[in-house]
């Protein structure tokens, strides 16, 4: 069991909404313990928590929102109180993309950022506890990764991190994996249109899923679908620099996407793309659904 | 990294409190409330006079500026970036920045799936709302302990659906301007009834038990309280502790959006119906990150009970003769959705034909100016957007807590304000609060 923390700094409660939709919650709520929720049941109030009253051991500090230098709550720095929590706590996650890379809310604001990280760069604030840190990213969090990393810290299984502090279980996969559109992909089939089942939105869409890490279509959102699966291109969300700009549209370079999938060199890419084009397979052109068709 | 179940590592009482006294003190005229867990959180300052409430003023801390982040971006960029503003109405802002973009063309073809799986999606969303709110804002405000898996277990259930057919949820993308990104099969269809059977259910176990159609025409608070339920228990509460004097508020009403809802105001029960949204104004207001919105330079109450006020809702009309626009026929107004928006969302979903398109691409949009406007859970949503060259210009957003839970003088009291003044210090001013439904994440700046 463990005592969790939640803080919320400048968000939108994406996370704290999305962690209800955790399927196995009733069972969670039963293992562990929140000393405080922005929405659930909690040991404490939000006022006790500002006037520094828990007692408690703090087993799980969870960080939602993007951090900003002058951010006051109650007329108290909100920073203040997030370092005197990070002390004494024993693990703290950055929940969400905000909180671990600044996201949304850090656009056009020099003085914000996220725990760790502003975009890709590590900055110092809060190096002393990067030891002790986990990185959730997600915008929002998918609630089975965010529940998975505490059972696991709590049942003191071993967490292998990414250079982001993320833990791999969760995030060494691409969105890409399990996409239900893969075939076009593999195929190179680049005529997407929306309104459609068919197709892959790599080619124009600015679908992101080849690189971006995430297990959106392992897990599944809301135990049945995806972005990507229902037609809507990957924004990115996991990543340090969402959101990028032009999220429908990919970016071209000589008619070739300016991003490959992670890993994947330009030459590599170019001649698999030459030799799936080569074939017209007539199965990829026709609607999956189509009347008469065998 | 450190074994979790070692060292408390528990704080000693010295090096912990704040050396400061705190802000949060109160003194001998006012009353500082932190006002929690409601969508964010906020502050609400009570002045007194003797026993009565003098004023209020309620204040939000956190700023986004979203409105400063979406200019100069590519314009359907809002639609990735808008559901942000909110984790609990993310769908209502995706729908009106849909509509605000289409509002920008000449003429642009929507098709009627396209139509309907969105208006199905946003009353799943505010169906949603209306789950969570009842079951953790206002069961326990009434003393009853909070049923955390009554609300979770529909909004769950809620959320799966909105997924089958948008992908996900909370933050989905999927409506586009021209359609919505994808299709259906039969297997979603099939799905999807099969769960709304499911939530039906629900709704029948927990809130009510009655035949939706049966309900939506009753008319006799009797009739719903006799009935089992959640609901009818909360609401006998209010009877028996006497609070069906508390809240009320401006008696006028305004509803921007339609779909299961009409547009107009209402002026205690005078209804006019040639409203324009040209006539809102919003307004900074000093000392806190919100901001004040007026219709001709008036306070109006968006929500609920301006829907149900508007749309004449039988047991609606006969709460507002019987206590007019108290916390009793806001709270029950709200709740009383649930049935309609269950039958709604029945009625839309036997209109999609899967052979028919569900998107029509429009041509490239470069200049233009559109107002998209929603009923969302806590009322009408309005966005505004002017787009020159393909990026944004300018976007407004007016929430509907902008109307109903901002401040202005004593005078001339927005909706809650209204609704707190005069009210006794012994008074659940909280749930007098509450019963608006605060969005706090919403409404800032």
């Amino acid at each position: 069991m463990a005592n969790i923390l939640w803080l919320s700094a400048i968000t939108c409660n994406g996370n704290s909404h999305s962690f209800l939709n955790l399927p196995s919650l009733e069972e969670f709520l039963g293992r562990h313990n929140f000393l405080y929720h922005t929405i659930l049941p909690s040991t404490f109030s939000l006022r006790d928590i500002f006037e520094l009253k828990v007692y408690e051991s703090i087993d799980i500090l969870v960080l939602e929102g993007t951090l900003d230098s002058d951010l006051k709550k109650f007329d108290i720095n909100f920073e203040d109180i997030l370092v005197e929590y990070a002390k004494r706590a024993k693990y703290i996650l950055t929940v969400g993309t905000c909180a671990t890379f600044g996201g949304i809310f850090m656009q056009k604001h020099s003085n914000r950022y996220g725990f760790l990280y502003k975009n890709y760069t590590a900055h110092n604030r809060f190096l002393s506890f990067k030891e002790k840190s986990v990185s959730v990213s997600g915008c929002p969090i998918l609630p089975e990764i965010l529940a998975g990393v505490i059972d696991m810290l709590s049942s003191n299984l071993p967490l292998s991190l990414d250079e982001y502090n993320r833990p791999k279980s969760f995030y060494g996969w691409m969105v890409h994996n399990g996409c239900t559109r893969n075939e076009y992909f593999e195929y190179k089939i680049d005529n997407h249109n929306f309104g459609e089942l068919e197709g892959c939105m790599f080619y124009e869409h600015g679908c992101q899923a080849t690189y971006t890490r995430g297990s959106c279509n392992k897990i599944l959102w809301n135990e049945v679908n995806s972005k990507t699966r229902v037609g809507e291109p990957c924004h990115g969300c996991t990543e340090p620099d969402f959101p990028k700009d032009n999220l429908w549209q990919t970016t071209k370079h000589m008619g070739i996407p300016a991003k490959l999938p992670l890993g994947v060199p330009k030459r590599a890419y170019l001649s698999l793309a030459g030799v799936a084009k080569a074939f017209k397979i007539e199965r990829f052109y026709k609607n999956i659904l189509e009347e008469g068709d065998s | 990294m450190k074994d979790i179940n070692k060292d408390n590592n528990l704080p000693t009482k010295s090096n912990s409190l704040p050396t400061k006294p705190c802000p949060l003190t109160p003194t001998n005229s006012k009353t500082i409330e932190v006002i929690e867990k409601i969508e964010g959180e906020a502050v609400v300052e009570y002045s007194f006079d003797g026993d009565r409430v003098d004023d209020v003023k309620i204040k939000f801390f956190q700023s986004r500026h979203i409105e400063k982040i979406l200019i100069g971006k590519s314009v359907n960029d809002a639609l990735v970036i808008n559901p942000r503003v909110c984790g609990i109405c993310n769908h209502a802002h995706l729908i009106a920045t849909v509509r605000a973009i289409e509002d920008c063309y000449d003429s642009i073809e929507v098709p009627k799936n396209a139509k309907i799986l969105r208006e199905i999606t946003l009353s799943l969303e505010l169906l949603q709302n209306h789950f969570k709110w009842f079951y953790l804002t206002i069961e326990p405000l009434l003393g009853f302990d909070v049923q955390i898996l009554k609300a979770t277990k529909p909004s769950q259930l809620i959320s799966k659906m909105i997924a089958m057919l948008a992908g996900q949820y909370p933050h989905n993308s999927y409506a586009i301007p021209g359609g919505v990104v994808g299709a259906l099969t039969p297997l979603e269809i099939v799905g999807f009834k099969s769960s709304l059977n499911s939530l039906i259910k629900i709704f029948q176990e927990s809130l009510i038990d009655v035949d939706l159609q049966n309900f939506v025409s009753c008319d006799r608070i009797d009739v719903m309280l006799s009935k089992s339920g959640d609901m009818p228990r909360a609401m006998q509460t209010i009877l028996d502790k006497g609070y069906t004097e508390l809240g009320k508020s401006n008696d006028k009403f305004i509803v921007f959006g339609e779909g299961l809802f009409k547009s107009g105001k209402s002026i205690k029960t005078r209804v006019a119906t040639n409203i324009d949204t040209k006539y809102v104004e919003s307004f900074d207001i000093k000392q806190s990150e919100a901001k004040l919105a007026t219709y001709k330079g008036k306070f109006y109450e968006v929500g609920p009970l301006s829907r149900a006020m508007l749309l004449k809702t039988p047991l609606i009309k006969e709460a507002h003769r019987k206590f007019q626009d108290s916390l009793f026929s806001r709270i029950l107004a709200r709740v009383c959705e649930v049935p309609r928006l269950l039958l709604y969302t029945q009625e839309l979903i036997e209109q999609i034909y899967l052979n028919r398109p569900f998107y029509i691409e429009p041509k490239i949009l470069t200049n233009g100016e559109g107002v998209g406007v929603v009923e969302a859970a806590r009322g009408s949503l309005i966005h505004k957007v002017s787009v020159r060259d393909g990026k944004i210009e300018d976007y407004q957003i007016t929430t509907p807590t902008q109307w109903n839970l901002s401040f202005n003088t004593k005078e001339n009291p927005t909706p809650v304000q209204k609704a707190l003044i005069r009210s006794k210090k012994s008074d659940p001013l909280e749930l007098i609060f509450k019963a608006f439904d605060v969005c706090s994440v919403c409404t800032v700046k």
